[in-house]
This record gives structure tokens, sequence and C-alpha cells, in this order.
């Protein structure tokens, strides 16, 4: 099977951010950085399904800085067989159809049977990506999925889905399809020292941007933290009726009772 | 000259530090308090990770990493505890290392690739009641009978003695050679009939690695088990303490980061006369001294440890890097303690038993007085 997995770089969460000169995104200057955490299910979850069909070939797609290798090469670590970096600065600027653009002309010259990518990036946060990807290439998207398995037999691919208020739903597809992996989906290995020694001798190519098929069509006017408000959110109530106010908010709010 | 790590070092440190924070740090008081050696978590899935060979070739079962590589993993395990740090740096530098440098090919694919694989663990046999510091004073016998070797004698504060199945152990196989030319290098694995285990002993710090008494009693083992030339012992112990300097000098870095880390944070957090402690002059000047000191100790570490990898000397600058990062890690918790004031003091926060664990950096595989003498020998020979 060919696979197709597409990861972002973004900032460690934890870092201190500040907004840049301009006030339309974060500064770059003095973070860390690491892959996308919800990129990081979808890698998982191909180097599950290739150690089940070990003659899948994984590549892994990132787009972005120099520094963009690094999370490939985690990639690589974990896993997957090569990689391709779309070297392009400006990547943190472009609006949501710029990058699946992208993503869609590399994958349409390679006729993957799954394209696995995060549900959302944790920095821009759109959730845009994976299903205009699919819809570029004329194919089907399963969002949020949290459960995955490929039935050697049939050929089915059945995943569950994250629904709002706790609810799941099952899914069937069939490839080609593309899916965005969510919180829950798999816990992520440990790149092995051993696998990050190997990684260095997989293939990892650089290619350039193609020009943008599209005129940008939306734009970051400004970004901003939201003025400190105090006191959280307070329940008021008796405790059995504040207990299912809680839960309730958990389970809105938090995958904690998921 | 370049300070920066490659791309494959900044990938272990990522890959050691979620390890550590997620699984080694959660348990760290709790085996600190009950004296536990957890072998699952700090042997076996460290050998999951790859991390047991790490500097070795791959052949050897290793991980064919650098020098640098191994401090950063050590580093980071005793960021969060550092028993498991100094449970790998003693395996790897200890055990393993001198059998790479100075074993038969017979003897590294029987004994160090098993150890490198991390299915058995590594230990290493100096210290005597009275043979510390001075290594020639070494009183455990190496009495050869036919091609074997019958081993008398005890060494004390071995660490991870009683779990080790392999150990390197330094014996005087010539009464009558001069002091240090008389000492010979043995392996011993663990069974081997005479040879058993004494005390455990009760420590101040450190408390989740085990350290334990060897009793060689009559103690049979074949020729094919010396270690290098028969009365180049001395030399096969100098040399592994050059390398083991640098992973306990990465254990003292990371016990220092671990403990500045909760300092800083505490500090930030911490209100007294209605603001941060942190934003006192006073507390934001130790805390600039602190981190000073850490990124010092640091880059002395890895210089240390580069060395090691290019194949140049780095007695001296490994010495000097384990004197540093030692007693760094010593005033570092100490300061944290006092940072963290009462709270510091009591075992629920854990700078306390950073405070205890950074004491024994200073202390094994060469004091910090030995390391001076290495430093200064070097400097006026």
């Amino acid at each position: 099977m060919n696979i197709l997995i597409c990861i972002k770089q973004v900032p460690d969460m934890e870092s201190k951010f500040k907004i840049n000169g301009e006030g339309t995104w974060y500064d770059r200057a003095d973070l860390a950085w690491r892959m996308n955490e919800y990129d990081e299910y979808a890698v998982e979850q191909a180097v599950r399904l290739k150690e089940q069909l070990p003659n899948s070939d994984l590549t892994v797609l990132c787009i972005g800085q120099d520094q963009a290798s690094e999370s490939i090469k985690k990639a690589l670590a974990m896993g997957c067989d090569k990689g391709v970096h779309i070297a392009d600065p400006d990547s943190s600027q472009r609006e949501p159809i710029a990058i699946a653009t992208m993503i869609a002309g590399f994958a349409k010259e390679e006729l993957f049977d799954i394209i696995f990518t995060g549900m959302q990036s944790q920095d821009r946060g759109s959730a845009q990506v994976g299903v205009m990807v699919a819809e570029l290439l004329g194919i089907p998207a399963v969002t949020t999925i949290v459960d995955f398995s490929y039935d050697e037999n049939t050929g089915a691919i059945q995943v569950k889905r994250e629904l709002e208020g706790g609810s799941k739903a099952l899914v069937t597809a069939t490839t080609p399809v593309v899916l965005t992996c969510q919180l829950g989906l798999n816990t992520p290995r440990y790149p092995t020292l051993p696998n990050i020694m190997k990684a260095k001798k997989k293939e990892l190519r650089t290619v350039l941007p193609a020009p943008a098929a599209v005129d940008a069509r939306q734009e970051t006017s400004a970004c901003y933290f939201p003025e400190k408000k105090g006191g959280g959110l307070v329940l008021e109530g008796e405790i059995p009726e504040l207990a299912d106010k809680l839960i309730q908010l958990l389970k809105e709010k938090t995958s904690a009772l998921a | 000259m370049h300070f920066q790590l490659t791309e494959e070092q900044k990938l272990i440190r990522d890959m050691v530090r979620s390890f550590a924070e997620t699984e080694v740090a959660p348990s760290a008081a709790e085996r600190d308090e009950t004296e536990h050696f957890d072998r699952a978590l700090m042997f076996d899935r460290l050998a999951e990770l790859g991390l047991t060979g790490i500097v070795f070739p791959e052949e050897y079962g290793g991980a064919g990493a650098d020098y640098i590589s191994y401090a950063i993993a050590v580093e980071e395990l005793s960021r969060v505890c550092g028993s498991t740090g100094v449970t790998l740096s003693a395996h790897l530098s200890l055990c393993a290392n001198p059998i790479y440098m100075f074993g038969t090919e017979a003897q590294k694919q029987k004994f160090l690739t098993p150890l490198a694989k991390g299915e058995k663990i590594g230990a290493f046999g100096l210290t005597e009641p009275s043979a510390g510091s001075d290594a020639g004073g070494t009183k455990t016998t190496a009495t050869r009978d036919g091609n074997d070797w019958i081993l008398n004698g005890s060494k004390i504060f071995i660490t991870n003695g009683g779990e080790a199945e392999t150990y390197v152990v330094l014996a005087r196989s010539d009464k009558s050679a001069e002091k240090h030319r008389g000492i010979s290098a043995f392996i011993v694995e663990k069974g081997t009939p005479g040879f058993s285990f004494g005390k455990k002993e009760k420590k101040m710090g450190i408390r989740s690695s085990p350290t334990m008494e060897l009793v060689f009693e009559n103690c049979r083992i074949p020729g094919d088990n010396l270690l290098g030339q028969e009365g180049q012992g001395f030399k096969v112990a100098m040399k592994t303490l050059d390398g083991g300097r640098i992973g306990i000098a990465a254990q003292a870095l990371g016990i220092a980061q671990g403990a500045f880390e909760a300092a800083c944070a505490y500090t930030k957090e911490r209100e007294q006369f209605n603001k941060p402690i942190a934003s006192f002059q006073g507390v934001s000047f130790q805390l600039a001294d602190m981190a000073t000191q850490i990124e010092a100790a640091r880059l002395l570490i890895y210089n240390a440890a580069y060395r090691a990898s290019a194949g140049l000397s780095y007695s001296q600058e490994s010495a000097m890097a384990k004197l540093f990062a030692s007693e760094t890690a010593m005033w570092v918790t100490t300061q944290a303690v006092q940072l963290h004031g009462g709270y510091g003091y009591t075992r629920e926060f854990p700078v306390e038993r950073m405070m205890r664990d950074a004491k024994i950096t200073e202390i094994y595989e060469g004091t910090s007085e030995v390391q001076r003498v290495v430093i200064g020998a070097a400097l006026v020979k």
C-alpha cells in the first residue's frame, strides 16, 4: 500500500509566545519546534499499518522552513520510509487552500492509497487542509478518527470518528482516502535510538513549492492575546446538580470522559 | 567550530526527555523512598529504546551514536531521576565500554553484545574497603590454576551490584609486581560458584540504584575471561574511568538542570510581599548564577564527549567536566532547596531528593580531589 503522511512542524506549546512585529502571527524567534501532535497520531497509525502490511511504502511530507526537516527525521525514525520537504519559508502565512494545493500537487503524481494527517495543526488550527486535499484529489475524507482498522481480505478500512457529546460514528471506506487523526487514536511510539541513527540514511528529498494555483482569499489581519479574565468558570447549585453540570462540561469541552 | 546539536542529537534529546518525563519521573520519589530498583522501567525500557548500547557499533548490538548523544541521554534521565541516570552510566561506561576497548573479538561477541542490547546489566568492581581513590591498593587476588583464575576478596559500593549479570572486576594477579603493574581485569558472570553478594548499602541519595558488596570466595573463572593483558588492569581501570567521568558529569548536569527548573518554576509562582519571589533581584541573581554554571558544565561535558568520539585524548577534559559538573550539581541543588524555603526541605518537592542525589557525584568514579589530581598532574608534567 502506498501511504502519504502529511505533517506540520509547530512550536512547542509550552513555549512562551510573543506576537510578531506586524501583529499578524506569533514571533518565530527563540521558539522550540516539534511535530504537530495530531500528525504524530497520523505517523503512528501509518507505521502500524506498515507493520500489518510490510510491503507498504510510507512517504512523509512537510511544508515549511529548513528546520522542518527535523520533524521529517523524527517521522523517519518512527518508521516512515522516505521524506519530502517542500521548502517554503512563508508557509505559516499561507491560507489552508494554498497548503492543500501544494500537497495535492505532489500527491496526484504518486497515487497514494491512504493519506493520513492530523485533524488540525496546534498553531493555526484551521482543520481544513486534510479535507481540502481530499477535495482537490477528488477522493473521500474521513475526519477526526479515533480508531482504525484495515481488513486485508476485503480491502475495507473501518474507522471510528469522534462526534460531539461523547458519541462516535463507525465509518467504512475504501482506498483512496484521506484520514484526519484525532487525540485518542493511538499512543505514538518513541523513535528508538537505533532508528534515529538509521533515519539519517533514509531518502529525504527537498522540492520547491509549485506556484500558487489560487489567489489568496483570506488573510489573518491580527493576532493577539485575549484580555485576561479572572475567576474561570464557577458552577453553582446542589452537589448532584453540580456533578451533572461538570460531567456535561467535561464531555463537551474535553475528551476526559470520551 | 559550531555549538549546534545535530538533528540526530536533538531527536535523541527529545525522545529521552519525553520518555523520562512520561515514564521515569512519576515514580522517582516513591522509588527513592522505598529504595526500589525497578528493572523493567530503569533498564529494560532503556534497552527497548536502544539506550543501553548507544555508543557501540551496530555489529555488537549498539546504536552507533556518539558520546554527546550518550551524555544527553544520561543528562535527560538524571534530570528527573539520578538513580536511573547512573544505572545507564555504570552499565555502559564501566562495564560494556572496557569490554569494547580491551576485549577480544570473542569476548565482545559473548559479553558486549548482550550488554549493548540490554539483555544483561553490567557493573564494575574496583573499589575495596582499603582501595578507593588509591586503586593500586587492590587486595582482591587472582591466582592462576591451570587455564583458570581463582578470585578471592571483596569489592564494595558497586553500582548495579546484585542486579547486574556481567561484572568487570579488578584483582591483583601478581603479588610480586610493582603496585600498579600487578593488577589484571576479569569478566565475572553472576552465578559463577564462589561469587556472591554481601550487604546492600543504605545511602543518602540515588536510593533506587542498588549499591552492593561483591564477595569472591575461591571463585573460579575461565582464563578466557581475562580482560586485556595480564598486569594491564590498572590501565583498564583508568581508561574506563576516563569514559565513566563523562557519564557521571552528565548525571550531575541532569540533576542540576532538574533542580534549576524546579527552582525557576517555584520562584515564579511563590508570592511573598505581594509579588513572585523571582521578581526580587536577590533571587533572580541566584537563578542567573545557577543557569550560568549549568551551561558552563554542559559545554565542558560536550567538549569531553566530542573528544572521546573524535578519538582525541580526553582524560583531562573529562576530569574537568566531572569536577565542575558535580560541584555545580551540589551547589545548584543546595540553592534550589534554599529558594524553595521550608518546602524545599520536605519530600513534597523533588529538590530535596535532588540535593541528596547530587552529593554522590562529587565522590564516586573519582572524588573531586582525585579529579584535581588528574588535572594537576597533567599540568605540571
